[in-house]
């Protein structure tokens, strides 16, 4: 079974490769104390082997899983490797779940070994020890704080690392023998989905299917050991661990890991990335901050801005991918480029990008244009944990903003009669792990993944994805109800961060709402209204007629569709509190839990429908530390105006 | 319009400013750090210079007489903190003010007294000439010693930039400007920086009066370019050092382009004026100038 | 929690019947109380009580008319603000006293002034030893910037920062001096909950990982009572209580202040 060290069939095997032919080039860079320190791939090599050694001699054994919890942190990830060289398993874990929320995946896993980034971390493990057993070892990196802590659990990092260099000195023979004995077909690394419903489930990927897919895209964008990203995502979600662990394995280009979540933006800045990947959404928070930066720019910045974002929006797609656009509009471009996409591209830090994705969840279409007309050439792919990323990618030239382009090499694509789409592909992961029944339900005898996303292939060959097949409702006349695009439409607004409608087997559509704190609060401090905190400002007229401005140039929009045209909002309200993962209304990558939110604020779905002005609600919410109060509030329902598409079409 | 005289008078007028700027330069060290207006800027030049070209007419070798010139400044300013400054510490800005002017006679009758009052010739080995090359191949007469001394003054602000932003006293000397009592509470002394600021401007004064003493001569008259650096301090702002630059260039340019343009209409000689006419209608607009702090009244 | 890493030790401060007045005011009346190393000692009292006043006689701004300090066995009459700087000891104010126009960390930077040693010419020419010390001390202040979590406004102007950070930035600047005593005038106070837990958890970690001894003051008892392992409690420049937070809290004198009885 095993092919030897010669293989390159697993990350350990990679790693050796590396430190080999590029040892000297930076694989990680971690800011410290304000200075960026590099690692190179020797080093990165040196600190596996060690740790790798140390792990093995504490009794961590093949087949057994190591949670690694934390940010990105270059230690943690060479954690990820030391498991893998001893045919160990790695499960990233969310650095921001809350205790309860872990120990479910260590339970499962019957984890005995954890490395955690710092005190925050290592607290969480520690509260939930009494329900998890088995986990006997928690090793720490960042030693602050952990002073008083006497639990006999607990190890630091660095002397785990100087054990191990003490056992790599006794037995050097030891560790190229463990990494040789691993193959393709080994597990490497189990990542815990989100899940919508139900208890998360622990994809298993292979080594040969994360390598296969990271290669397949690499190749494809020819991404190579110069290039360089900022890892600023969490580190347990499969994109982030695709992006700075299976790809730079398979390519050696280099990582970096910001200081902290709050330097992330001037880290990037001075990082400059080549390749950068960001879901809608925060692509969304760093449009809505350039927004409001230009709201309070000068009259004449405002002014260049917004010449020059029309014209970006006219020709600048064009520009960016070589096609005619008219030298008259060429040499303004460039013009704009001096005074406006270029600054504004330094700002956002993608000064350098050459190459950006975003995927997670569909992008607005402006908000995709936006980044584009600026000459950031930003990608849309489609993917998930259980395909190890990669299905299909928008090939340089093709981009589209509904699109999700054409299958990657090695990828095959079909469809249900009720539009849900298969894939089979190399990446696709072995099974849920100790879950044969999700196994069976998700991948069929023939090995097609079933996604449980609607979608179908156009004539030129791209996927595209209309919603959750679950979620694809009709409204009572039978016509299509999409609330995922009528949501992302409606949070393209700036001032809108959230939504949710309804819709699914009713006469018309309607929707609950979450203003923009930052922009809204920005809004009312121009007209000088003042409010106390968000619940006053979300409940206020002003406020209101700002938002059903916002739905009702939504509802023209809808009115030219014809599929959706009857799924103009009717009425909305807005929402007292944020939408909020802790709460269950969110997933934790921030995707909206409808059925959920309208179990919890039934009330506020029935004064929807049934014409009320005013309801009442009173609502539990939990704080960050943990405790739980009681939020009681009237909301006012409003109506908005639909159109048909005949009266937009005079207006205009 | 004949393109290539424009754009002689322009950049004449632009490297005249940046002789502007190197007076102007000496007023906003000592107003940031010490919040007092320094009248005796003016005659400060015309000490240093006067002091400079006395010891290299008695026989003082030219980089020799620099260096005791310069020390000559420092001490300056040391003693002007210990007699003038500190018994008046916590007293008005008008006081301090009154104070800067007694300073200037002084300054004016010492040297005057010390070096005699006949105007001297200061040759620093670059000629007034304009640079041939440029007018052969473009037809536009540049002075090779405007070059030069625009050339001086960019090196002296480089210098001064990089020792305020990245040495110790430099930090100190922004932390006294920002906020003297903050800085006194931080264990910075008051009265060091003081005399270190003091003796910065008169190292600027130093390099202004080389320039200027090059240019018109070392004479009594020196004292007056002082009056020249006011506007300039109107536009720019009496705090900021980039606004201390970019003043001098808008008001040396202005004013070029003024006289050759606009002066035959009104019959010549507005460039001894014009300037004064531009920062009066700077102030109407922006009463802090260009990069001045912003001026917020309280109610 | 285990044990304290630097456990309380000998008395370092003691203040012996200081008096203080201005003009006919009298702010301080016979204070006696004593500091000890590793401790953290806090001076609470209601507004007006002379809590400032003390702190500004222990740094050396005030200069009392009567009684003696006595610093690490040295006496003094009254100490000037550098020499107290000289001994170890750094302070924040109650109104923050920050260079506003300056950034995060050239304000810290300043915090350490009083251990550069290169004089004015080394650091005109940024010879040699000059740039080597610039770069210890950016170090030393990066290790502050790291501890008090202000990594994202390190290039910040203080000026564009909300208070409670300002706050802590004013902190991080005392501890950019390595002091052995650490004087807080209301760190606390103008803070929302949040950030009250927050410069409490600051204090309490200051105290533990460098062993600095702390002397607060707060008018906030509740807060103080938390953090702190001994208490003097002042009232009209009177001291009326002193001993453990448990000690004070019984204190009737304490608690008739406190409660507004009349005298």
């Amino acid at each position: 079974m095993s092919a030897g060290l010669s293989a390159l069939d697993t990350f350990p095997k990679l790693l050796l490769q590396h430190a080999k032919v590029r040892a000297d080039l930076p694989a990680m860079r971690e800011k410290h104390l304000g200075i960026w320190q590099t690692w190179t791939w020797k080093e990165v090599a040196d600190e596996v082997r060690a740790l790798a050694c140390g792990l093995a001699a504490a009794g961590f054994k093949r087949g057994e899983h190591l949670a690694i919890v934390g940010d990105n942190r270059p230690r943690l990830y060479a954690a990820m490797c030391a498991a893998q060289c001893l045919g160990g398993i790695p499960v990233p874990m969310y650095q921001d779940a809350v205790a309860a929320e872990m120990a479910f995946p260590i339970q499962n896993a019957e984890i005995a070994f954890a490395v955690a980034e710092d005190q925050e971390q290592v607290d969480k493990l520690l509260e939930i020890l009494p329900n998890c057993p088995a986990l006997k070892r928690i090793y720490y990196d960042d030693p602050r704080g952990m002073r008083h802590y006497a639990q006999p659990q607990l190890t630091a990092y660095d002397k785990l690392l100087e054990e191990g260099r003490e056992a790599l000195r006794r037995d050097p023979a030891f560790l190229e023998a463990e990494i040789a004995k691993g193959s393709g077909a080994d597990t490497a690394a189990m990542f815990f989905t989100s899940g919508t419903t139900g208890s998360p489930k622990g994809v298993v990927l292979t080594h040969h299917a994360l390598i296969d897919r990271a290669s397949a895209a690499a190749e494809l964008e020819g991404l190579n050991e110069r290039d360089v990203v900022l890892a600023y995502l969490p580190p347990a979600w499969i994109g982030q661990n695709v992006f700075s662990y299976a790809q730079p394995f398979v390519t050696g280009y280099c990582i970096c890991c910001p200081e902290s979540a709050e330097t992330m933006m001037t880290d990037m800045r001075e990082i400059g990335p080549t390749y950068y990947f960001a879901p809608p959404r925060v692509l969304e928070a760093l449009l809505t901050q350039v927004s409001i930066r230009m709201e309070d720019a000068g009259a004449l910045k405002r002014t260049l801005y917004r010449y020059f974002m029309d014209l970006a929006q006219r020709v600048g797609g064009a520009i960016l991918e070589g096609r005619p656009a008219g030298f008259a509009n060429w040499l303004l471009y460039r013009l704009g480029d001096l005074c406006v996409y270029g600054p504004l591209r330094n700002v956002l830090g993608m000064s350098r990008v050459r190459l950006a994705y975003t995927a997670g969840e569909a992008i607005g279409p402006d908000l995709f244009r936006f980044y584009r007309s600026i000459g950031i050439n930003l990608k849309q792919l489609y993917g998930s944990t259980e395909t190890s990323v990669f299905v299909c990618i928008q090939p340089n030239g093709q981009v589209k903003a509904d699109t999700v382009g054409p299958a990657v090499r090695g990828v095959e694509l079909k469809f249900t009669p009720q539009r849900e789409l298969l894939i089979r592909s190399p990446g696709l992961f072995k099974e849920y792990y100790k879950n044969p029944q999700a196994t069976i339900e998700a991948k069929d005898a023939e090995g097609w993944f079933h996604t449980g996303d609607a979608g179908y292939v156009g004539e030129d060959g791209h996927l595209r994805i209309i919603d959750r097949v679950k979620d694809v409702g009709k409204l009572i006349d039978a016509t299509l109800f999409a609330p995922k695009y009528i949501e992302n439409k409606l949070k393209f607004f700036p001032y809108v961060n959230e939504a949710v409608v309804f819709g699914d087997g009713r006469d018309r559509v309607c929707a609950f709402v979450n203003i923009d704190a930052e922009a809204v609060g920005n809004w009312a401090e121009k007209k000088n209204l003042s409010y106390s905190g968000y619940t006053d400002l979300a409940s206020r007229d002003e406020v209101y007629a700002l938002v059903r401005e916002c739905v009702e140039k939504m509802n023209a929009d809808l009115a030219l569709e014809p599929e959706l045209a009857n799924s103009q909002i009717h009425r909305f309200l807005i929402l007292h509190k944020m939408l909020d993962a802790d709460d269950g209304e969110l997933t934790r990558t921030r995707k909206v839990r409808r059925g959920a939110i309208a179990e919890k604020y039934h009330e506020l779905v029935a004064a929807l429908y049934d014409g009320r002005q005013t309801v009442h609600i009173e609502a539990q919410v939990k704080y960050e530390d943990g405790r739980i109060g009681t939020l009681s509030a009237d909301l006012k329902v409003r109506d908005a105006q639909t159109f048909g598409a005949a009266q937009v079409q005079k207006a205009a | 319009m004949n393109v290539a005289f424009f754009f002689e008078v322009l950049i004449g007028g632009l490297l005249a400013g940046v002789m502007y700027s190197l007076v102007a330069l000496g007023f906003v060290l000592i107003y940031k750090a010490s919040g007092v207006f320094n009248f005796a800027q003016g005659a400060m030049v015309f000490f240093a210079a006067l002091t400079f070209i006395s010891l290299v007419e008695r026989g003082l070798n030219f980089w020799l007489a620099l260096v005791v010139t310069l020390a000559v400044m420092v001490v300056l300013g040391i003693a002007i903190e210990k007699v003038v400054l500190r018994p008046l510490v916590n007293q008005p800005p008008i006081t301090l003010f009154m104070a800067t002017i007694g300073l200037t006679f002084v300054l004016e009758g010492l040297s005057q007294l010390v070096w005699g009052s006949q105007p001297h010739g200061l040759e620093l080995g670059i000629q007034d000439v304009p640079m041939e090359w440029l007018s052969q191949s473009t037809g536009i007469n540049i002075s090779q010693f405007d070059i030069f001394a625009a050339g001086v003054a960019g090196l002296l602000v480089a210098v001064l930039a990089l020792f305020f932003q990245y040495t110790r006293i430099g930090r100190a000397l922004r932390a006294v400007a920002d906020d003297h009592q903050a800085a006194l509470s931080v264990g910075i002394p008051l009265k060091h920086i003081w005399a270190i600021v003091w003796s910065v401007a008169g190292f600027v004064a130093l390099v202004a009066g080389l320039m200027w003493g090059a240019r018109n001569g070392v004479q009594y008259a020196l004292t007056f370019i002082a009056l020249k650096a006011l506007p300039v301090l109107i536009l720019g702002g009496f705090e900021s050092v980039l606004g201390a630059i970019v003043g001098g260039l808008i008001i040396g340019a202005s004013e070029k382009l003024a006289e050759v343009y606009i002066g035959p209409m009104v019959g010549g000689g507005i460039e001894s004026w014009f300037a004064y006419v531009v920062a009066l209608l700077f102030l109407l607009v922006r009463p802090q100038g260009l990069f001045g702090e912003k001026i917020i009244d309280r109610v | 929690m285990s044990a304290r890493a630097h456990p309380v030790g000998e008395v370092v401060l003691s203040v012996e019947n200081v008096s203080l007045s201005f003009g006919g005011v009298k702010a301080l009346q016979g204070i006696t109380f004593d500091v000890r190393e590793h401790e953290v000692r806090a001076i609470i009292g209601p507004n007006g009580a002379g809590k400032s006043s003390m702190l500004n006689v222990i740094n050396g701004v005030y200069h009392p008319q009567q009684g003696t300090i006595k610093l690490r066995g040295r006496e003094f009459h009254d100490m000037n603000s550098h020499e107290a700087a000289k001994m170890g000891i750094a302070r924040t104010f109650q109104n923050i006293a920050l260079f506003k126009g300056m950034s995060v960390l050239d304000n810290i930077m300043t915090g350490r002034n009083l251990k550069m040693r290169c004089n004015f010419l080394q650091q005109a020419l940024w010879i040699g030893p000059a740039r080597r010390e610039e770069m210890a001390h950016r170090r030393a202040v990066e290790e502050v910037i790291d501890f008090m979590e202000i990594q994202h406004i390190r290039k910040t102007p203080v000026g564009k920062l909300a208070y409670g950070l300002q706050k802590r930035v004013e902190l991080a600047r005392a501890l950019a001096a390595e002091p052995t005593l650490l004087l807080l005038d209301e760190p606390m106070a103008g803070m929302n909950l949040e950030e009250k837990q927050d410069m409490c958890r600051f204090v309490l970690d200051v105290n533990d990982h460098f062993g600095t001894t702390i002397v607060l003051i707060e008018h906030d008892m509740g807060v103080v009572m938390d953090i702190s392992d001994r208490v003097v409690v002042l009232d009209y420049g009177k001291k009326i209580g002193d001993g453990t937070p448990d000690q004070i809290r019984t204190n009737q004198a304490v608690i008739d202040a406190y409660l507004g009885v009349a005298h």
